[in-house]
């Protein structure tokens, strides 16, 4: 056996120093806002005055001097007026005679010099509509739904179905059941929406900004603007988070931007102002789920019926894979033998919903891990022993078939989080609506236990093949290194750091070498959306392989050139081989750019080849790997006012492997953040006049520093050993199951359980305070 | 979009020179302290003046003046100021509390006192903290001073007695003495937060009885309010514990909040009973 070389100290587990810190703490670092476009105009949006109704005209008000002002509307569309998203439905900008679904929809764009010229034009243009009666909310669908189901107007439908749910329930000895209802969330990113579209001369289009997915627009709005995939170029600016909200938004802003850019022949940049961004993008969806759960006196579940609804708003848009997604966690964590699930997106006159963290998850688990809570209390057990009991484990069958593998963390997540929150100690002390001796305000302790599937959905990533390459260059200090070509963006959550990680482990490389720019389609291979917590696991397995691919070429040509053909490897940024004195990589580098035009390595991600998946079905292995974790909330409530409080949350966690310790303990206290907001504080309703009611930044109540309890994180490793490094995902599940967690401590505080978010201190007292007469 | 480069900004150096500005319609200006209040409607679609007199710093109205039985409070005083001043926290500790809840450090650093009282919104965290002092508001003009009494004010849905001459230069504040006061304010989160509903009290308990009382409430009417109900009902009165429970119904009873963003009428009416009972408990 060859004596093994000296062990290079690995980045891959470490907490490196985020790449971008510099950049944005001092202020270099150039958004959108800080960039400068010659001949600008500056486009904005002309929306519809009532949520329904036919479109009857577009009228610019010819007493307002539009000289230098484009006004362009559904007939300045080059092509199909329609944008592809899930189901091209959606109109770019509505037209004349046709329907408009929601209030704000587009039916125009101005486009002048300055923003504030641009606003008054707007203004200035009459929208004309023939109003027809609006659905506005889930609560009024879903009273369709319960009412007159034939009426409900679904845009997707979806079941998932094990086993035999009559049987399940005939074997049970009870059954519960309840609905739990959650409204909008805002994703309020720092930086709002923003993009610019630069028309080019050759007909094609340049479209720049604050874009989570660049390939999105490239192949979404073909139709539209009569271009094909390399005539729409993307290129990202540094984005000031994003959080899902940047997802299939950027896409319509894209469009729209463009309709105007061709018309004027201007680069026309379309940025919304806070108010504009919270009234008229898209939020998390609604949901009402109703679950009838049927189990034995020992606990055992026998059967678990669930139907979840999700508010889609006017269109589809991509809301079907929420749904799907939803629905793939209502009943995955634990074991059932008889389980249906039926999955539905209602069409409602609101703004369409989109992705946020968590895309369907967050929704499935706050019903879910509120019902078990509430059939452990029913079966006088207690919450942490009864999860213990019934929680799904390896080598057991999802609701769609999928055999859980052993890299599954989920029995320790949940025995770690209870034992660093004393669990057990601290539910003798919750207040249960009665103050303990020595107790000023009612205590109360809650649980919550989940998994997130990481990555697409089903056979997504199969037929996807995320693709990615490591190339040589010279870096901006005129030095070669390499540089990272994947079309993953970072939003803030530090892709930039743990891929730079991920390259120079591979390589071997000192990280000062390895630059990752920012994504450009022109330049970058399609990698894929960043989303579905995919890209640590998918892309950063891509640039792992890619590395490994440029480095056996590096060590190919240096064996050649350097050590007369014998086996050359690349340690520590010097190329060595037994024998020859080793070359600095920069010396190799240099003579392969100059001799060979530099050097690529590729990588193209493909599955297991024995993952099955049924997508009409939904029988299979509906992810590839799944992250866990266990998540306990403590919390206070004032009786004086019912003012609520969470003192300490713990989190445990298994993401397979953290490439990162620090930036990922960041993203999990970042997401519990705001899985807190969610339960506690946002809360947004739509008004009579189809807007919604708290679009400022004053009403729109998102935590403060103040509202953040003391956190303990913590990491268990089940890597997904078939991708190196062998991360899971880890972006959305800290959003996914502190909601619950929190809903049953408050009931453990109060003795009642509340299912509706946000848990408002006016929720707590209605509860406590029942008008006499009223509804219970 | 809205920008403020339009607005034609004063910023005299006297107050002498603030008022002769004033005195005149052509000079006269929107009066702007810390902006705090009015950069936020004007970003929110109210329409900008073309004038405005920056009151911001002026020498005359930025000090606190410690008298034999008032603190003079100047209105150009900031927050940040009142919970930093230990004369303010002896004297006057409600409004130190009140001053601590405004928005967060930042806003408190540029938030003064006079822009709070002049902007007259019902959520004014230190309107109740200055009306149960039972002092008054000092309104300043070319022709002179006067008085207004604080319980006089805030006189409908943000409306002050004030006329567009005046400026507010003090608020001259009775000093505690042996009385209690409290604070508690009810918000939409721990800090950037407007309020639900809050309530301050001054209450003077000697020889177990209720000797002197006021109790007034924010964001619960079209103004700030002195509970003058409750406040004779415990007039003279041993603060018992039964006496508590009629003070907090009686609170509930006579309040008539509305349901609006930020709450509930049924919570808000529940709520302002349970902040009079905390400032009744444990006196
Ligand atoms: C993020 C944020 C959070 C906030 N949180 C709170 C809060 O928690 N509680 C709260 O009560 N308020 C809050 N506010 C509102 C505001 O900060 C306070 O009302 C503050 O005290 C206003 O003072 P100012 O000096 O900034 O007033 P300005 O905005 O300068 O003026 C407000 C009004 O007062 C008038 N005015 C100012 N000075 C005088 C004077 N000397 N004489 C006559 N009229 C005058 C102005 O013409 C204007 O009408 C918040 C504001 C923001 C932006």
């Amino acid at each position: 056996m060859a004596k093994s070389l000296p062990r290079i100290r690995r980045l891959v587990g470490q907490p490196f120093p985020r790449v971008d810190a510099d950049g944005k703490a001092r202020g270099t670092t150039r958004y959108l806002a800080d960039r400068h476009y010659p001949g600008l105009r500056h486009g904005v949006v002309v929306r519809s005055p009532v949520p329904r109704g036919i479109l009857k005209a577009v009228v610019p008000d010819p007493d307002f001097d539009w000289t230098g002002i484009v006004l362009a509307t559904a007939k300045d569309i080059p092509g199909i007026n329609v944008v592809h998203m899930h189901d091209r439905t959606m109109p770019l900008l509505a037209e004349i005679g046709g329907e408009i679904r929601y209030r704000g929809e587009p039916v125009g764009v101005v486009a002048a010099k300055t923003p504030e010229l641009a606003a008054a034009a707007a203004a200035r243009v009459r929208v004309e509509v023939d109003e027809l009666p609006p659905l506005l909310t889930l609560q009024e669908a879903v009273a369709t739904f319960k009412s007159a189901p034939a009426r409900f107007d679904s845009m997707k439908n979806q079941d998932i179905v094990k086993g035999d749910l009559a049987h399940g329930f005939a074997a049970a000895d009870e059954i519960l059941e309840a609905e739990y209802w959650a409204g909008h969330q805002e994703q309020l990113y720092l930086e709002n929406q923003g993009l610019v579209v630069v028309p080019q001369k050759d007909g094609s289009i340049l479209a720049e900004g604050s874009i989570q997915c660049p390939y999105f627009p490239v192949h979404e709005l073909n139709d539209p603007l009569k271009l094909p995939p390399e005539k729409i170029r993307v290129r990202q600016t540094p984005i000031g988070g994003a959080f899902g909200g940047k997802e299939e938004y950027p896409t319509m802003l894209v469009g729209y931007a463009a309709v105007a850019a061709l018309k004027s022949g201007r680069p026309v940049k379309i940025a919304y102002e806070r108010h504009e961004d919270i009234l008229f993008t898209p939020k998390r969806h609604p949901v009402w789920s109703r679950y009838k759960v049927g189990f034995k006196k020992d606990g055992t579940l026998t059967a678990i019926e669930c139907d979840f609804i999700l508010d889609g708003g006017a269109y589809l848009t991509i809301s079907d894979v929420v749904m799907f997604r939803g629905i793939l966690h209502c009943a995955v964590a634990y074991r059932c033998d008889h389980v249906t699930i039926r999955g539905k997106v209602a069409r409602t006159h609101s703004v369409p919903c989109g992705a946020f963290r968590g895309f369907g998850a967050p929704q499935a688990i706050w019903g879910i891990e509120s019902h078990v809570d509430a059939i452990a209390a029913r079966l006088g057990k207690t919450p942490d022993a009864y999860r213990l009991q019934i929680h799904a484990r390896p080598g057991d069958r999802t609701p769609t078939g999928q055999i859980l593998s052993k890299e599954n963390g989920a029995t320790d997540c949940l025995r770690l989080a209870l034992r660093r929150a004393d669990f057990a100690r601290k539910l003798k002390q919750c207040s249960r609506g009665r103050l303990l001796k020595g107790q000023k305000k009612y205590y109360g302790v809650g649980l919550s236990f989940f998994a997130h599937g990481a990555a697409f959905t089903g056979d997504g990533e199969a037929k996807f093949k995320a693709k990615g390459r490591v190339e040589l260059a010279l870096l901006d200090d005129g030095r070669p290194g390499v540089d990272i070509r994947v079309s993953s963006t970072e939003m803030g959550q530090g892709v930039h750091t743990v891929f730079t990680q991920i390259a120079a482990d591979a390589l071997d490389l000192d990280p000062a070498r390895i630059r990752f720019p920012l994504a450009d389609t022109a330049l970058v291979p399609n990698s894929g959306p960043t989303v579905a917590s995919r890209t640590t696991m998918v892309v950063g397995n891509v640039v792992h392989r890619a590395a490994l691919d440029l480095k056996s070429q590096i060590e190919a040509f240096a064996a050649l050139r350097h050590f007369r053909g014998a086996a050359a490897r690349l340690r520590g940024s010097r190329l060595v081989a037994q024998g020859g004195k080793s070359v600095p990589f920069a010396k190799v580098a240099r003579e392969m750019l100059a001799e060979l035009g530099g050097a690529s390595g590729f990588f193209q991600f493909e599955l297991p080849a024995d993952i099955r998946w049924d997508q009409t079905t939904f029988k299979g292995d509906s992810y590839p790997g799944y992250s866990w974790s266990a998540n306990v909330a403590e919390i206070e409530i004032d009786p004086l006012t019912c003012e609520i409080a969470v003192k300490r949350v713990c989190a445990v966690l298994d993401i397979g492997r953290v490439v990162n310790p620090v930036t990922a303990a960041g993203q999990v206290e970042g997401g519990l953040t705001q899985a807190l907001g969610y339960a506690l504080l946002e809360k947004i309703g739509t008004g009579p006049n189809g807007l919604y009611d708290a679009a400022r930044l004053q009403t729109y109540i998102i935590p403060t520093a103040l509202d953040v309890p003391e956190f303990d994180v913590k990491f268990v490793e089940y890597p997904y050993s078939f991708a190196p490094p062998g991360a899971k995902g880890l972006g959305e599940l800290p959003m996914d199951g502190l909601a619950p967690a929190i809903a049953n401590a408050v009931a453990a505080a109060i003795g009642v359980r509340l299912r509706r978010l946000p848990i408002t201190p006016e929720a707590i007292h209605a509860a406590l305070h029942p008008v006499s007469g009223g509804a219970p | 979009m809205k920008t403020t480069e339009h607005i034609d900004i004063r910023c005299p150096r006297t107050l002498a020179e603030a008022l002769r500005l004033q005195a005149d319609e052509r000079t006269r200006g929107t009066l702007l302290a810390g902006g705090t209040d009015l950069m936020v409607q004007w970003a929110s679609g109210v329409p900008t003046p073309v004038r405005a007199t920056s009151v911001w710093n002026l020498p005359e109205i930025s000090a606190i003046e410690v008298c034999a039985d008032c603190l003079e409070i100047g209105a150009g005083v900031t927050h940040a100021f009142l919970v930093d001043c230990t004369q303010v926290h002896r004297h006057l500790p409600a409004l130190a509390a009140a001053a601590a809840t405004v928005g967060a450090a930042q806003i408190q650093a540029r938030g003064t006192l006079g822009g709070n009282a002049a902007n007259a919104s019902p959520a004014g965290d230190t309107a109740p903290a200055l009306l149960v002092t039972g002092g008054s508001v000092v309104l300043a003009s070319v022709s002179g001073t006067r008085e207004v009494p604080l319980d006089r004010f805030w006189t409908a849905y943000r409306r002050i007695d004030a006329r567009p001459d005046e400026i507010i230069v003090a608020f001259r504040l009775p000093k505690k003495g042996k009385a209690q006061e409290r604070f508690r304010k009810i918000g939409t989160r721990r800090a950037q937060a407007i309020s639900k509903v809050m309530a301050a009290s001054r209450i003077l308990v000697e020889k177990g009885r209720i000797q002197s009382v006021a109790i007034a409430l924010g964001s619960i009417a079209p103004t700030p309010v002195r509970l003058s109900e409750v406040e004779a009902l415990l007039a003279g009165q041993k603060p018992t514990p039964a006496l508590i429970d009629e003070a907090e119904k009686l609170a509930q009873a006579s309040v008539r909040p509305i349901a609006d963003i930020r709450s509930t009428a049924e919570y808000r009416r529940w709520a302002s009973g349970r902040l009079v009972r905390a400032a009744l408990e444990n006196l």
